[in-house]
């Protein structure tokens, strides 16, 4: 499972998706990844910053959406307080 | 003085005790009540999936996360639990004092696990947006 999570005052949002339904292709997890290529593209519009977490690896800044990443996190622009 | 103006005056007794503590019984259970939004509770459920059980504890008793320093192999990053600046840590002192906030609120844990990801993947970055204070002591 492929899991989207954008902070915001909410806590942070999520979408996730089945990469082997998608591989199969399943109009739900097709539909989910398609959401999610959205958000993040959307997000990264706004200047957000996106980071790639996989289980027992540093985390990793990426430009571009990833669906086979296990998880990506999104989060906003920071600026000198 | 009669019975009622007694009962008055203690009234207002009472209420002026009140009014007084107040602000203290907030300041005390405010991160308990904080802690209670569903916001927070997301957040945190992000943080500890992105912690190792030493940096939870760390965090919790400390009050502060500690990210070591990608690039400089003796400086460490201290992250507070809530906000405020995030501290440099060389050679076991405090060189410098940063300030970096999103743009947008966010929920305290969600602040700290950005500072963390920003340090471990994007650090010059970080550095760059950061406005820093010396520590001259």
């Amino acid at each position: 499972m492929g899991m989207l999570r954008v902070m915001s005052r909410r806590g942070d949002d999520r979408v996730t998706w089945d990469e082997q339904k998608l591989q199969e292709g399943d109009p739900e997890a097709t539909a989910a990844i398609r959401e999610a290529e959205r958000i993040f593209a959307q997000e990264r519009a706004k200047g957000a910053t996106a980071f790639r977490l996989d289980p027992g690896k540093p985390a990793q800044r990426i430009e571009d959406f990833d669906q086979t990443a296990e998880q990506i996190v999104l989060v906003p622009r920071v600026v000198g307080g | 003085m009669t019975l009622i103006t007694q009962q008055v005056l203690t009234t207002l007794g009472w209420i002026v005790l009140a009014l007084a503590i107040s602000p203290m019984v907030w300041l005390i259970f405010q991160p308990y009540f904080k802690s209670l939004s569903p916001a927070e509770r997301r957040a945190n459920g992000l943080l500890h999936d992105l912690l190792t059980p030493e940096q939870c504890r760390q965090l919790v008793w400390r009050g502060y996360l500690e990210v070591p320093s990608p690039s400089t192999a003796q400086r460490v990053y201290r992250v507070p639990r809530t906000r405020g600046y995030v501290q440099v840590i060389e050679n076991g002192r405090a060189v410098m004092r940063l300030c970096v906030q999103p743009v947008e609120r966010l929920p305290d844990a969600d602040v700290v696990v950005l500072h963390k990801l920003m340090i471990e993947a994007n650090e010059e970055h970080y550095l760059q947006r950061a406005n820093k204070y010396l520590c001259t002591d």
